[in-house]
This record gives C-alpha cells, sequence and structure tokens, in this order.
C-alpha cells in the first residue's frame, strides 16, 4: 500500500511537469515568455484549484457519509453562480481594485450561500441528512436567482455568463496564483487536520459522537473551511465538474478508505487531474483551447459510472 | 466509578411519548438488562444517555453531571455504545474502524492501531482487521462494531441487543465477552430480548447483582433481580404471552407457550 502511495506520488510530479511542456513547440524568447509567464502560473492555477476541489470533496463525501457529495451539494457553486451573473449584468470588465468584479462577486456569493447551509449544519439537532437537505434548497433557491439575472440580462451579458460558467483556468499571472495560494492553502492544511475526527465518521455520525466527536463542531470546521477554498476557485475558474466528485472515489480504488491516504492523496491526485486535462484542452482542438470544465466534464461522467459499477462488484 | 441515573425522564416527540417518567440508576460494576416489547423505547433511553436525543423532561446524569453539559471526549471516557445496527457506504477496513473509535484519545496513529488489534483479538474479530466493513456480513460487522467499544475503553456500557444478526453460538461467546467485561468492574446496560441468554455472563455468584428491567409502552413495569422467582410471570406478563419455566441441569429456562388470550 505504501509502495503505491508512492508510485503515485511519483506518476503526479512526472505529469505536473510534463504538462508544463504540452502544446505547440516553443523556442527562442518569446517561447521562453510563454513557458514562464503564461504556462507555469496557468499550471499552478490548476494545481491549487484541482487540489482543493478533490480534498474537499473527499472530507465532503466523509461528512456527509453519501458518495455523491461535493461542494456544489451545498450550494458554494450555485451561490459563486449568482455572484457571477449579478457582476456580468452590471459591467462584465469592471475590477474592484484591480480584481474582477466578477471574481469579487462570484466569491461573495459563494461564500453567502454556505454560510446559509453551515449555520444550519452547526445547530445541535440537525443530522447530516438535513444539511443535505438545506444545501439542496439553498441550490435550487440561488438558481431560481440566477434565471431572474438571466431574464434581465443582456445578450452581451448571456454569453459571458456562458462562458463563465463551462470553467476554465484563466491567464491570471503569478499574482492571481498569489491570491489564490494562501486561501487554498489555509483551507487544505486545517481540513487535512481533520483527518481523525471524520474518520469515526465511517461507521456512522452517532457512533461518532458517542466516541467522543463534537459533531456539529465538526461540521461547521469542515464545511465553512472546504466551502471558504472552494469559493476562491470556482471565484477564479467559474464552476469545474467532477473533479471534486470522481478524484476520492478513484483514489478509494486504488489505496483504499483509510483517511489518512485517502484524504491527501486525493490532494495529489486532483491537482495532477486538473492540470492533465487542461493540458489535453489544449491539444485537441488545433489552434484553439477548450475550456477545461468541458474536459473534466466529459471525461468525468463516463469514468465516474464505471468506477461506481465496479466498486459495486 | 460513574453512576448514571435517569430521573423522571421524558422524552416526546411531537403527540408521541417515548418515555414516561423513568427512573432508573446503573451504579458502578452493575449490569442491567432491559427488556421489553418492539417500540417500548428502549433504544431511546440508550440515546438520552449518550445525548443523541434531548430530554422533554427530567434528567440524565452521569458521574454527577447531566449528559447534556459534559464535553464530548469527557462523556466518551465516561460512556460507550454498542448501536443496533452499523449502516455504512464507505469501504474502510476493520483496523481502521477500530482504531477511530480511540479518538478520545491523544496519541499516536501507531498506539490507536495497536490498541484496536488487541481489541479485535479480544472480540475474536482479528479476521475482519484487514477487510473492508461494507464486505461484511451484518453479524461480522456486529463484531467490528463490538471491538470499536472495547478499544474506547469506557467505564459504562451501552448495549443495543448485542446478539442481534448473531448465530446461536457466537450469541453465547458475546454474553461470555458481556460477562468478562462486567467482571473488570465495567457498568452495563444491555438491551436484550432473550433473559435466558443471561446465565452466560458466567460467574452464579455475582449474577444475583445483575437486574433485569421490563419496559413498555415508554413506561417502567418491573426491576428485578436475576434470579427472582417472579421473573418468568414478569416476563409473561411485560410481552402479553404465556410462558413457561423450565428448570435445565444447569439454568432455568424461561419459553414462551402462546400468546396470552385476553
Amino acid at each position: 500500500m505504501k509502495l503505491r502511495a508512492a508510485l503515485l506520488v511519483i506518476a503526479c510530479a512526472l505529469l505536473l511537469l510534463a504538462a508544463v511542456f504540452v502544446g505547440p513547440r516553443l523556442a527562442g524568447a518569446q517561447g521562453q515568455f510563454i513557458v514562464w509567464q503564461l504556462r507555469v502560473p496557468r499550471v499552478l492555477v490548476g494545481v491549487l484549484v484541482g487540489a482543493t476541489l478533490a480534498l474537499v470533496g473527499a472530507v465532503f463525501q466523509a461528512l456527509f457519509q453519501n458518495p455523491l457529495a461535493t461542494s456544489d451539494t451545498v450550494g458554494t457553486t450555485a451561490g459563486a453562480t449568482v455572484g457571477a451573473l449579478f457582476a456580468l449584468a452590471l459591467d462584465g470588465s469592471r475590477t474592484v481594485q484591480g480584481l474582477p468584479l466578477v471574481t469579487v462577486c462570484a466569491f461573495g456569493g459563494a461564500l453567502g450561500a454556505s454560510l446559509l447551509v453551515a449555520s444550519f449544519a452547526s445547530s445541535r439537532t440537525a443530522h447530516s441528512s438535513d444539511v443535505l437537505l438545506a444545501g439542496i434548497a439553498v441550490t435550487l433557491a440561488t438558481s431560481a436567482l440566477a434565471s431572474g439575472i438571466q431574464y434581465v440580462s443582456d445578450s452581451r451579458a448571456l454569453f459571458a455568463a456562458t462562458q463563465w460558467s463551462l470553467g476554465q483556468l484563466p491567464q491570471v499571472g503569478y499574482r492571481g496564483v498569489l491570491l489564490l495560494a494562501p486561501i487554498c492553502a489555509l483551507s487544505c492544511t486545517l481540513l487535512l487536520l481533520l483527518t481523525r475526527p471524520l474518520q469515526a465518521f465511517a461507521l456512522g455520525e452517532d457512533l461518532a459522537h458517542s466516541q467522543g466527536v463534537n459533531v456539529p463542531r465538526l461540521r461547521l470546521f469542515a464545511l465553512g473551511l472546504g466551502s471558504l477554498g472552494v469559493a476562491a476557485c470556482v471565484a477564479w475558474c467559474g464552476p469545474i465538474a467532477f473533479v471534486g466528485l470522481i478524484v476520492p472515489h478513484l483514489v478509494r480504488r486504488l489505496l483504499g478508505s483509510s483517511y489518512r491516504v485517502l484524504l491527501p492523496m486525493s490532494l495529489c491526485v486532483g491537482a495532477t487531474l486538473l492540470v492533465s486535462c487542461d493540458a489535453f484542452a489544449r491539444l485537441i482542438v488545433p489552434g484553439r483551447e477548450l475550456p477545461v470544465g468541458i474536459v473534466t466534464a466529459a471525461l468525468g461522467a463516463p469514468a465516474l459510472v464505471l468506477l461506481v459499477a465496479r466498486g459495486r462488484r | 466509578m460513574a453512576k448514571l441515573e435517569f430521573v423522571d425522564l421524558s422524552v416526546k416527540l411531537g403527540e408521541r411519548t417515548l418515555l414516561d417518567g423513568i427512573t432508573l440508576s446503573l451504579a458502578p460494576g452493575e449490569f442491567v438488562a432491559l427488556i421489553g416489547p418492539n417500540g417500548a423505547g428502549k433504544t431511546t433511553l440508550l440515546k438520552t444517555a449518550l445525548a443523541l436525543r434531548t430530554p422533554t423532561s427530567g434528567s440524565v446524569r452521569l458521574a454527577g453531571a447531566s449528559v447534556a453539559e459534559l464535553s464530548a471526549r469527557k462523556r466518551a471516557g465516561l460512556i460507550a455504545w454498542l448501536p443496533q445496527h452499523i449502516r455504512t457506504e464507505e469501504p474502510v477496513t476493520g483496523l481502521e474502524s477500530v482504531a477511530a473509535a480511540r479518538y478520545r484519545f491523544s496519541e499516536s496513529h501507531a498506539h490507536s492501531r495497536r490498541a484496536a488489534e488487541r481489541a479485535l483479538g479480544r472480540v475474536g474479530a482479528s479476521a475482519y482487521a484487514e477487510r473492508r466493513v461494507t464486505e461484511l456480513s451484518g453479524g461480522e460487522r456486529q463484531r467490528v462494531a463490538f471491538a470499536c467499544l472495547v478499544a474506547q475503553e469506557a467505564e459504562t456500557l451501552l448495549f443495543d441487543e448485542p446478539a442481534n444478526h448473531l448465530d446461536p453460538a457466537q450469541q453465547l461467546d458475546v454474553y461470555r465477552l458481556l460477562g468478562e467485561l462486567w467482571r473488570e468492574g465495567r457498568s452495563i446496560l444491555c438491551i436484550n430480548h432473550d433473559v435466558n441468554l443471561l446465565h452466560h455472563l458466567g460467574d452464579g455468584g455475582r449474577a444475583t447483582r445483575g437486574r433485569v428491567v421490563g419496559l413498555r409502552g415508554g413506561r417502567f413495569v418491573f426491576d428485578v433481580p436475576f434470579d427472582s422467582p417472579a421473573l418468568p410471570a414478569q416476563v409473561g406478563a411485560l410481552f402479553g404471552m404465556d410462558v413457561e419455566s423450565l428448570q435445565g441441569s444447569e439454568q432455568r429456562f424461561i419459553v414462551p407457550r402462546s400468546r396470552s388470550t385476553r
């Protein structure tokens, strides 16, 4: 098992390195610029976003004891969408303190929606299934709000909104990396510290409670920290489907369900998967780039069906 | 050692009364077998002791404090629980599940694993250490949960039908193990459907310190020693059956004959 985990980490590192060099051949000063100023920061954003989405997916699946839970389930993505649509309807090119208004509003929307769910989750009497329901309710309500905004938006804003909703790794340069890195690092590090109480959840929430886990507090911490990280990712990249859902299942198949392995390895594999998908998206249509969200969704859906079908046997 | 006390405890769920004015105490080192028809409120009673259910009135006290006010970790050192069912979707191994039950201890993972190995060995579940709990049968999974309870090393132990899902030979194993834990000085509150199994706790001299408590419709019905001559009639009345009391070579058997005609 340790050997397998080590091999997987090495494979991830090699793939990440390779992703920098995938694309049209580059040479000379222009090539240097493209590699160091465009590709490397983009790979770094991919690493941060992929790692965060996958780890949060694994944590939420553990927390809700539900193999289908992701950050989408608790309203984070839906909240970000409302924020982004709102900003695009106002004026897509506006900036706040040098940051795109879309990013700021998406971040705010994501945090707002998740805080609603998290405040419900910290109640003493709420059960995991109640929290999931609250997440679905918030998602539905924000979707209605999003439809309303789209209804009053003009066609340019609508096109921009469609683009945003596909999910892509943007060219944000090192500044974007520096803004994203501390939030993702904080969220992931603190989530990894919750490994032990989360493991107790594997045999059920009530048993974990009887074993000494403070269930409402754990739920509040995990939801709050997870949503914070995901909100930052979604704000920059839009909703990127399936990474949070599929990576934990993939790691489970390869390495089992000990969270001491599953959580950090989800982080590694998530980073690699997203960056690889993005490199693939550069190649698939010559001369054009596909949004990485399309690639992850196209690959993710059949892969998930396969994993779940094989896991059931 | 911790004393567990239910004081005039009532639990209502909407219009339904699940528990109605239960007063019961479990002194250190005592064994109480809790019996009663389905829906009598037995599981609810255990859950109030774990602060999984909040009393509508009355209180549950553990080591002199209200269970709702104890910190989760402190409570976990005083009281542990074997639930009736373990449902899980997570394909975690038996050993990892039991190691996770050591949450209340501040210790290294290696230490937790060693304690988990010992606990699995003690309940005869070492074979399940590396198997995924999702692949185990109901009875096997119950064994793993039993090992979790042992690994938690609490003073008071709550069991919700520990012989559920088990074949007769394994039922005897479980009650022998309960007897061992009892003799180590732990207090035990055990929901049970077959009073005849109590004989297998062993140690006839000590058996007189065990009690059987009957519950029906959320109300307290009786509280008698294991060996009380009144027990067969009490059990019959509690379940609405005519029972026969047969003297075997080593123990008395209480056997249902027919449903009471009322």
